[in-house]
């Protein structure tokens, strides 16, 4: 692009120059601390407004869809624990039902509900990652590291009963690989007890600080239109005003026996759909997850937790099928092919951030460089998810 | 300075000449004042991650030095020293060696008018706390010329929004000054000091409302103008990965890290001279005036750092609005408070 | 005018009330572990480091067919009696400890450890070797029996998860075999 300049020379008479300037390519790129994974977005800024973004992916890419082809159908199950390795028992639920579905399994009670409470404190986890990173982008580094000691309880609880911290390979088909420890309950109930204090301590730190709300609310507005183009579910759809959740609108699971509220965004602070209602319904999503929790182990049974007529080997009969479910992202989508044998004819997974990180190309024009940073954030992708 | 010279002619009785005692004292506080620098650095590091440790629910460093990791900044100079000098292809060399010096003077220079005692100032000078605004602003160019010379697009943004966020920011300081100047009738440091003796109400910052809220006012630019809690954007380290200073390693990293930790403690020191009564006790007669001076502007670098870890920093264009639609004004209507009050309770002369 | 002043102090109010919050931590007791003095104390179902005990093991590859990343090199040579295994191998460059292998073992020879710090300098020393190729460990029931290996039954219910803390401990065999090689034997 070019520019005139127009001035006056030394004998007063009126001078005229083209001033030939271009718009600054920029890389954030693959290794930056605000791009949460190995994600490379090339922007192209006029100073510090940002006239165009474009996101290149696949830093992270881990070919888990074909190596489905070589490995049985339970052995896949440790590949989908690496898609979103924050919140891993979302990725398991929903490739556990994909095929549960497809094989007609009726799965025991009681591992129904272990597993619902294991995926909302999955989701109570996740959450507490990207409030703590959205507001370490925006410079407050104190409710990280707070919302870390809330998520070591989680990971505590979860390790007391699967073994692992981040990555647990406890989901199995038809239920789950072994029962829950004596205290489940006592400490999964002291955790709930804990997470419903702290949440205001949060809010009083970091949502309704003057400083965050000015640098979050009106930013970054991602109305319904884009998010239906896009395709963007979870947060980012419900931030911009839709109440709408797969456990709600598509029940799975045991989900349609619990009584919680879907949050949506309302323009609170700003306009709605910016990057303070995705913020916020992700912080009311805790609390609603608290109450899934309370319920869940109210209404707790005995009883195994394995499908007793399910074999070792198992053998998916001939066909196809698409099962969503509600990750801490959005909607994880598995569309399974099976051929009869016992290994997968294709998996392919839908992951949430792959629909929602691309709506920073429409958005990101227009907004300042420190405003993408904050939208990126409150996006929260995560790259394994994306890459696969 | 008159501290050192006094020592100097009682040591070398009349084997020095006025001019000798005088270069001698100089350089003897000169010497002293880069040693204050460095033992700044040290000491705020060490204090910063301790802070900010507790804050986070943390330790932050206990294994270095027996007791709580006191020796940890001794590892990082060690480690410093010990790193390879790094100059970018591209980059523009003179310019990129000369940077961190040039920080590094700006921050020193102002050292020289701070009335840590009295007779223990490096500069007795009449214009002092001017001289001390004028001579700080050399840094900006040491900014900028970190920015630029880097050859990364990055630091030249961090460059760009520091220059802006320094040379903004001295508007307020200096005008929330301004009421303090009015009141002692003079610039010179060691006179705003001795004009608050008596005890904690005669001290500057509680004269009247005015010049409280200047002293608020004072204390947030000082913030900005050091780059530092919510104002940090030349350096946010979750956009601009270091800002301006992200080429340097080694010494030259470690000047910039040095002329930071000294910044903070002098616009600290500035405002404890000019708000807080500078080396005047709390009550009763002058004891251990230097004391009484670190300790105030330590407890000043202390409540800069829990604001840092405490707020998210703000956006370049909302840190221009304060400064200029925020803190401009209010700092005219301070010091236009303040005359109204000095003419109505009749201290005007 | 109003929402010029209000947002003066909306930011000066929150400042402060952030500020409080953080002030109040500074005099709690830090949550964390001062490692490598205080450890934490590992759940009885933590997945640690895989160790195959070879006084138990009877080379049925069970574990090496289950694991998902193919990880666990087992060697055997010789037929029906005269069956040996000379090399149990866990490649660490690849485990990804999700159990499934220790699940499988009818024996409780593949268990996990509550190891999880074992930071080396040279990847190749991450395969982890069982078995001493100079004593290789034999695979048929009799010849076991013979040698005065542990012979177990294929177990009927599925392994509990608490087996690490229940295992039958190399003091409780009915006769410990005479020096089998067992434990890690260093790198490749």
């Amino acid at each position: 692009m070019s520019e005139t300049a127009i001035g006056r020379g030394w004998g007063g008479q009126d001078v005229r120059r083209e001033l030939h300037s271009e718009l600054l390519e920029i890389n954030m790129g693959p290794q930056h601390p605000a791009t949460h994974g190995v994600l490379r977005l090339l922007v192209r800024t006029d100073g510090e407004i940002v006239h165009g973004v474009t996101a290149h992916i696949g830093y992270l890419h881990r070919c888990a869809e074909k190596i489905a082809e070589g490995c049985d159908w339970r052995q896949w199950m440790v590949y989908t624990d690496r898609f979103d390795y924050l919140a891993p028992i979302n990725m398991n639920f929903g490739y556990a039902v994909a095929v549960e579905r497809m094989l007609g399994v009726r799965v025991p009670e009681r591992a129904e509900h272990i597993r619902v409470i294991c995926a909302e404190l999955q989701r109570i986890a996740s959450h507490l990652i990207a409030i703590g990173t959205f507001g370490l982008d925006m410079g407050a580094w104190t409710p990280l590291l707070y919302c870390f000691r809330e998520r070591e309880e989680i990971l505590n609880i979860l390790e007391r009963l699967t073994g692992g911290r981040m990555l647990y390979n406890y989901f199995d088909i038809g239920g789950l690989r072994f029962d829950a420890y004596d205290g489940f309950e006592r400490d999964v109930l002291a955790f709930v007890n804990i997470m419903e204090q702290k949440i205001p301590e949060y809010d009083t730190l970091l949502s309704y600080n003057k400083i965050f709300i000015e640098r979050t609310a009106d930013v970054g507005v991602i109305d319904l239109a884009t998010c239906l183009a896009y395709g963007c579910t979870g947060p980012v759809l419900r931030g911009a005003g839709v109440p709408f959740d797969c456990r709600k609108d598509d029940p799975y699971s045991i989900y349609d026996r619990f009584e919680f509220d879907i949050p949506y965004g309302e323009g609170e602070q700003g306009t709605v759909g910016d990057c303070w209602d995705r913020y916020m319904v992700r912080m009311r999503e805790m609390y609603e997850s608290c109450r899934i929790i309370r319920q869940a182990v109210d209404a707790l049974p005995g009883g195994p937790v394995k499908a007793e007529d399910l074999k070792k080997l198992v053998k998916v009969p001939q066909g196809s099928l698409y099962t969503r479910t509600e990750s801490s992202k959005g909607e994880i989508g598995y569309h399974v092919f099976a051929d009869g044998g016992s290994k997968p004819f294709r998996t392919k997974v839908r992951s949430p951030s792959f629909s929602n990180l691309h709506v920073i190309e429409k958005v990101g024009p227009g907004m300042m460089l420190s405003d993408l940073v904050a939208t990126v954030g409150s996006l929260d992708i995560v790259l394994g998810e994306i890459d696969r | 300075m008159q501290v050192m010279t006094d020592l100097f002619a009682r040591v070398f009785g009349d084997g020095l000449s006025p001019l000798g005692l005088l270069i001698a004292g100089g350089l003897t506080m000169a010497l002293i004042m880069a040693l204050v620098m460095a033992s700044c650095a040290i000491v705020f590091t060490w204090a910063e991650r301790k802070v900010a440790g507790f804050i986070q629910s943390r330790y932050g460093p206990m294994r270095v030095g027996r007791w709580h990791g006191v020796l940890q900044p001794v590892a990082d100079m060690v480690k410093i020293l010990g790193k390879e000098d790094i100059v970018p292809q591209d980059a523009d060399k003179p310019l990129f060696l000369l940077a961190p010096f040039v920080i590094f003077v700006g921050s020193l220079m102002a050292w020289a008018a701070i009335p840590f005692a009295p007779g223990f100032i490096a500069a007795d000078l009449d214009l002092g706390l001017f001289y001390i605004f004028a001579v700080s602003s050399a840094a900006t160019i040491g900014i900028l010329m970190a920015g630029w010379a880097s050859n990364n697009k990055w630091s030249l943004y961090g460059a760009a929004r520091g220059a802006a966020q320094a040379v903004s920011y001295e508007i307020p300081l200096a005008l929330a000054c301004i009421p303090v100047v009015m009141i002692t009738g003079s610039l010179n440091m060691n006179d705003i000091v001795i004009a608050q003796q008596g005890g904690i109400w005669r001290w500057h910052f509680l004269h009247d409302p005015f010049l409280f809220v200047a002293f608020l006012l004072y204390f947030v630019a000082s913030i900005a103008e050091v780059n530092r809690g919510p104002f940090d954007l030349p350096e946010t380290e979750s956009e601009l990965v270091a800002g301006y200073h992200t080429e340097y390693t080694g010494m030259r990293f470690a000047f910039f890290f040095l002329a930071e930790y000294a910044n903070l403690f002098l616009v600290s020191c500035i405002a404890t001279a000019v708000f807080l009564g500078g080396w005047q006790p709390l009550f009763g007669p002058v004891f251990l005036p230097g004391l009484v001076f670190v300790i105030k502007a330590v407890l000043l670098v202390l409540l800069q750092m829990w604001l840092r870890w405490t707020l998210p920093r703000l956006r370049v264009d909302q840190l221009m609005h304060v400064c200029w639609k925020v803190m401009v004004p209010l700092a005219l209507v301070c010091v236009l408070g303040a005359g109204i009050w000095m003419l109505a309770t009749g201290q005007a002369g | 005018m109003t929402q010029y002043l209000r947002g003066i102090y909306d930011a000066v109010a929150s400042a402060l009330k952030g500020m409080r919050i953080t002030a109040k931590h500074v005099v709690r007791k830090p949550v964390t572990l001062q490692y490598p003095d205080e450890r934490w104390v590992l759940p009885a179902r933590f997945k640690g480091f895989i160790i195959n005990d070879t006084n138990l093991c009877d080379g049925c590859l069970r574990c090496a067919k289950v694991c998902p990343v193919d990880c666990i090199y087992i060697e055997t040579m010789g037929k029906g009696k005269d069956r040996f295994m000379h090399r149990y191998a866990v490649d660490y460059n690849k485990c990804i400890w999700c159990g499934l292998c220790t699940e499988e073992c009818p024996t409780f020879a593949c268990q996990h450890s509550l190891d999880y710090d074992h930071a080396l300098y040279d990847r190749r020393r991450l395969v982890y070797e069982f078995v001493d190729p100079k004593r290789p460990v034999p695979c048929h029931k009799e010849r076991r029996l013979q040698m005065g290996y542990f012979v177990e039954q294929v177990a009927a219910a599925p392994p509990d998860p608490d087996r690490i803390a229940k295992a039958p401990r190399r003091a409780d065999l009915p006769e410990a075999a005479p020096g089998a090689g067992g434990g890690e034997g260093g790198g490749a």
